[in-house]
């Protein structure tokens, strides 16, 4: 147990430090680093001219120069477009949704990360290079000197794969605004050179519609978790911005790093697992405390005799009491060395799997002496003290007391009698022999309670969450396929549909809804338009209240549970919120479970009087044997499948999970040894009573059964206990991942809590045939003698 | 009278690194329907393994013992506990009631497991035993002496055909040995239960019909009593 808790600490500890520098590494401002920008200015419904985005950078500069001490390293236009790749050739050619980037190839921020060792090739430089994400790389079959076909709006060209990388807005591979990475290799990032976007769009060169800042130093940035603002440094910039975005007449959204989702993400999901580990240590030195606890308890007991005759012949207190607290410190020095040899492999595992799944490497690794030290000395100060009150009665056992049987004498309890008078007495004596130690009885539940809190929070918190979210979009959606559109261009998508006998939807979607929350925090969410949620592709989880109706003069809306928690809003509310710049009253009618990313639904018509968008993409109800193919890919600026969200979603979930798989399984095993320990305690224990009822002629069956249903009440009680803290612990995780970004609801899956009392009663009554085989194993002769003595 | 049980030439050898330990080296005894017996003999003379043996709590390693005429099992855990449940009672040096459980719930507990459970039978005993007042309390709250005669109450129960005890009056003072003796001949007698008891306390000749004694693992001598010519 000391080892496997020192292990458990130093793989957590090290997992912890190392995922800290992962980051790190990526964003530096250094020549290996990508230099993530601070600040991103975008409008994704219109593109500026070179001179527009020169003349911004210019009046930025003149003002910060004027009026703060805060300068710029760089202030940079940029394109990023979304469209699609046009992977293998003829029938078998798929379409997959993309996203371009136009990256000039001496860019000062956001540039690239080609890490040595971990990347191929190098940045593109002529118009018709391409650097392919390394996400989706190896599941294209993409290789350095590949080309590939790339499309956006109704161009497209061919580019060869000049480098392989990664780059930090995209460590989570999804399109904007969704939190689901669809399956590896269906969705792909490109890394275009400024000229290779221009030949690809057919724009000018240096058109952009992005501005990224680089200010210089480091800034501080509000951090949308936390309950305290630290965004002011970054606010003074952000004032300068706004002013310079004014003067020189743009339009457009800025974001800081904290507003910026596929960063923050990212940075609250290391934030979550790095927050995991502290409780999950904590959580494992109590089970391994208490487990030594009561083996040093019993080990006092079983040696009573012994300390007894011991003390009669004149050994001191402090002489036994010094023994029994060497024991422990042995035990835990030899648990923290076996711990601190495995820890390193643990953290490299662990680390192993974190880099599979988020998909970038983690170069720095290493276990700092201070990891070490904050383990180990913990951990040696809890053995010591849990070897002291075993010690401490050890020293105090009275050897007139011991040797004259006295201290195993007690009166049974009248209230337990009372209770299970009615039974038959064979399961009335199994009842009280269950409870004869309350104390003992209640650590162990105390035990396996903590330890299927390791095991059944992470199972019953992902069990809940899968089973929200893809009940909304495998239940409640029936679309086949979104195509997305440039404004105004679903004329093209709808003919296509017509043609092929699809049913089509237009809606509108897009992440560009904000409210400043009660601390003053501008928070982003989801817009959607749907022209209905009664009989249309898409319906909705209605929690609470009723769909939205144009019947009414305010905007009628429905809101997602997490973003009614977070605002502290309620149903009937009327609020003011910013759609696109817009703000707009909105009337709260609805409360909406199964989103991950915050979101408020409207009529479409609604939305589509105040964003002056028709619709931002078209869901398609495909007939049987129609497939999406290059003529839609070439009609739209991409297209996602219901399918490969409903993978991405299983995948995502499951990716997650199995990184706390190995907590996961340490609980179970922890479960196992505590149960096992308590059970053969109670055997050892009961060996005078068994062996008194097996001289009395009690077949081993009989007092089989009475253990088996001993185990049974143990098993049942400890299971009831175990549901209620892994209830416990998942409530306390869903807390702790819960963000804006993420909104983990708590939804208890009746089959998760069967399956953690099963396993719990199972380990319990799996326990029986080592009692009855301790049974069998009985010498009874020397067992009379013991009775006898 | 009904002959019970007879052993002949019964052995029961040990091998142990020093060489081979004869507990009991050819013992041959009968013992009738009634008999009230009583093995004497020094520390290591074999009484305790002839008792084991007797209870089938322990294999003889030669010879013959047959109890109301059938072999007796031997090497098999489960025939001889199930031989030991339908034949003997046993009364322990130290009582070894069950503490959880009342004075009543303890021979209640033994009649259940023989199949065999009689509130009514269990009052009338611990009656029998003079302890009709005590059957709610547990044995951690009466006296020692109260609790041999609560395990002899337990022993009896069942309606064993065979009685066994080893130096159950060890534990007790010279009173409460008498009135244990006294409450046990009494419950013998009235139940006409067949007894051996291992003692070294040849105060208790008195309670017996028969005294055998025993020395390295054989018979010396084998006498009826008093009390035997009186009954």
């Amino acid at each position: 147990m000391v080892s496997v808790g020192v292990f458990a600490g130093l793989t957590f500890g090290g997992y912890s430090h190392n995922l800290d520098g992962m980051y790190d590494s990526m964003q530096a401002d250094d020549e290996d680093g990508a230099n993530l920008a601070d600040i991103w200015i975008d409008n994704r419904t219109t593109s500026w001219s070179p001179d527009q985005v020169q003349s911004f950078c210019n009046s930025l500069e003149d003002s910060l120069a004027q009026s703060s001490e805060m300068s710029l390293d760089s202030c940079e236009g940029r394109t990023i477009i979304p469209g699609a790749m046009f992977h293998g050739e003829g029938d078998d050619q798929e379409i997959i949704n993309s996203l371009w980037h136009g990256i000039p190839s001496d860019a000062n921020s956001d540039r690239i990360w080609m890490p040595e060792g971990h990347s191929k090739g190098r940045v593109a430089v002529a118009n018709d290079e391409i650097v392919i994400d390394a996400h989706v790389a190896g599941a294209l079959g993409i290789e350095i000197g590949s080309e590939v076909t790339i499309g956006a709006g109704n161009n497209s060209a061919d580019f060869t794969v000049v480098g392989i990388g990664y780059h930090p807005l995209h460590v989570l591979m999804a399109p904007e605004g969704s939190m689901f990475p669809p399956d590896e290799g269906e969705y792909v990032v490109g890394y275009l050179s400024d000229s290779g976007i221009s030949r690809l769009t057919g724009d000018v060169l240096g058109t952009s519609n992005m501005i990224v800042l680089d200010v210089e130093g480091n800034p501080s940035f509000d951090l949308p978790d936390t309950e305290e603002y630290e965004g002011d440094e970054i606010d003074e910039i952000k004032f300068y911005v706004e002013n310079s975005l004014n003067s020189t007449e743009l339009d457009a959204r800025v974001r800081d790093r904290g507003q910026n989702e596929q960063v923050e993400v990212m940075r609250q999901d290391l934030e979550a697992s790095k927050r995991t580990t502290i409780p999950f240590t904590v959580m494992i030195a109590a089970i391994a405390s208490i487990t030594i606890v009561l083996s040093l308890q019993r080990l006092v007991q079983s040696q009573s005799k012994e300390i007894a005759v011991l003390r009669t012949l004149g050994v001191e207190r402090k002489s036994l009491m010094t023994g029994y607290l060497i024991a422990p410190v042995a035990i835990g020095a030899f648990g923290c060395l076996l711990g601190s040899l495995a820890g390193p492999s643990g953290m490299n595992w662990m680390l192993d799997f974190y880099e599979d799944i988020i998909g970038v490497p983690i170069i720095e690794r290493s276990i700092p002496i201070s990891t070490y030290a904050t383990v180990i000395i913990p951990t040696m100060v809890i053995v010591f003290l849990s070897g002291t009150l075993p010690a401490w009665k050890a020293s105090r056992l009275d050897p007139l007391e011991v040797l004259s049987g006295q201290t195993e004498m007690r009166v049974g309890s009248n209230t337990l009698r009372k209770l299970t008078s009615w039974m038959p007495t064979t399961l009335g004596l199994s009842i009280r022999s269950s409870v004869r130690k309350p104390i003992r009885l209640s650590m162990t539940f105390l035990a396996v309670g903590i330890s299927l809190m390791l095991f059944g929070s992470i199972q019953m918190m992902s069990a809940g969450l899968e089973d929200t979210l893809l009940s909304g979009i495998e239940d409640d959606q029936s679309w086949d396929a979104q195509v997305f559109i440039n404004p105004d261009g679903e004329g093209p998508v709808l003919e296509w549909a017509g043609n092929v006998s699809a049913t089509s939807e237009l809606l509108i979607e897009m992440p560009l809804g904000s409210v400043e929350d009660d601390s003053g925090i501008e928070r982003i969410f989801t817009l959607v338009g749907l022209n209905n949620y009664q009989n249309g592709m898409r319906q909705v989880n209605l929690l609470d209240g009723d769909a939205p109706s144009n019947d009414s003069d305010a905007f009628q809306v429905m809101m997602d549970e997490g973003a009614m928690e977070f605002l502290s809003w309620e149903l009937g509310d009327s609020q003011t919120v910013s759609i696109n710049g817009v703000e707009t009253d909105v009337e709260i009618v609805g409360i909406t479970r199964g989103e991950m990313s915050r979101t408020m639904y409207f009529l479409r018509s609604d939305l589509s009087d105040i964003t002056g968008i028709n619709a931002t993409s078209v869901y398609l109800d495909l007939p049987d044997g129609v497939e999406v193919n290059t003529e839609l890919g070439e009609v739209s600026v991409g297209i996602v499948e219901r399918q490969d969200i409903i993978d991405g979603i299983t995948s995502l979930i499951g990716d997650q999970t199995k990184i706390f798989q190995a907590i996961m399984y340490l609980g179970l095993l922890f479960t196992i040894a505590v149960m096992l320990n308590t059970m053969i305690m109670n055997v050892a224990e009961r060996d005078f009573e068994l062996a008194t009822l097996r001289v009395l002629g009690a077949s081993t069956k009989r007092l089989g059964t009475m253990l088996l249903f001993e185990s049974l009440l143990i098993g049942i009680i400890g299971g009831l206990v175990g549901v209620l803290f892994a209830y416990g612990g998942a409530v306390g995780l869903a807390a702790s991942f819960s963000s804006w970004q993420f909104y983990v609801p708590i939804v208890v899956i009746p089959s998760v809590a069967y399956q953690l009392m099963g396993m719990v009663v199972l380990i319990a009554v799996a326990m029986t045939p080592i009692g009855v085989w301790r049974l069998r194993r009985m010498d009874l002769v020397e067992k009379v003698k013991d009775l006898s003595q | 009278m009904n002959k019970l049980l007879q052993m002949e030439n019964l052995e029961r050898h040990y091998e142990t690194p020093a060489g081979v330990v004869k507990a009991l080296d050819g013992v041959t005894i009968e013992i009738s329907q009634g008999e009230r017996v009583i093995l004497l003999g020094p520390s290591g003379s074999g009484k305790t393994t002839l008792l084991n043996c007797l209870s089938s709590l322990d294999s003889p390693t030669g010879g013959a013992y047959s109890f109301q005429g059938e072999e007796v099992p031997r090497n098999h855990s489960e025939k001889m506990t199930s031989f030991r449940r339908e034949n003997i009672g046993y009364v322990f040096q130290f009582f070894n009631l069950l503490q959880d459980l009342t004075v009543l719930e303890n021979i209640l507990l033994i009649q259940e497991i023989a199949g065999k459970k009689d509130e009514a039978r269990a009052l009338e005993l611990l009656k029998l035993v003079g302890l009709e007042s005590e059957v709610n309390r547990f044995p951690g709250e009466i006296s020692g002496g109260q609790q041999q005669r609560v395990a002899i109450a337990r022993s009896i129960a069942k309606r064993p055909n065979l009685l066994l005890g080893d130096e159950l009056t060890g534990n007790l003072d010279t009173e409460t040995s008498q009135k244990v003796m006294t409450a046990l001949v009494k419950a013998c007698q009235e139940e006409n239960i067949t007894s051996v008891f291992v003692t070294h306390d040849e105060g208790l000749i008195k309670y017996a019909t028969r005294v055998i004694r025993i020395d390295s693992g054989k018979i010396v001598s084998d006498e009826l009593t008093k009390a035997s010519d009186e009954e």
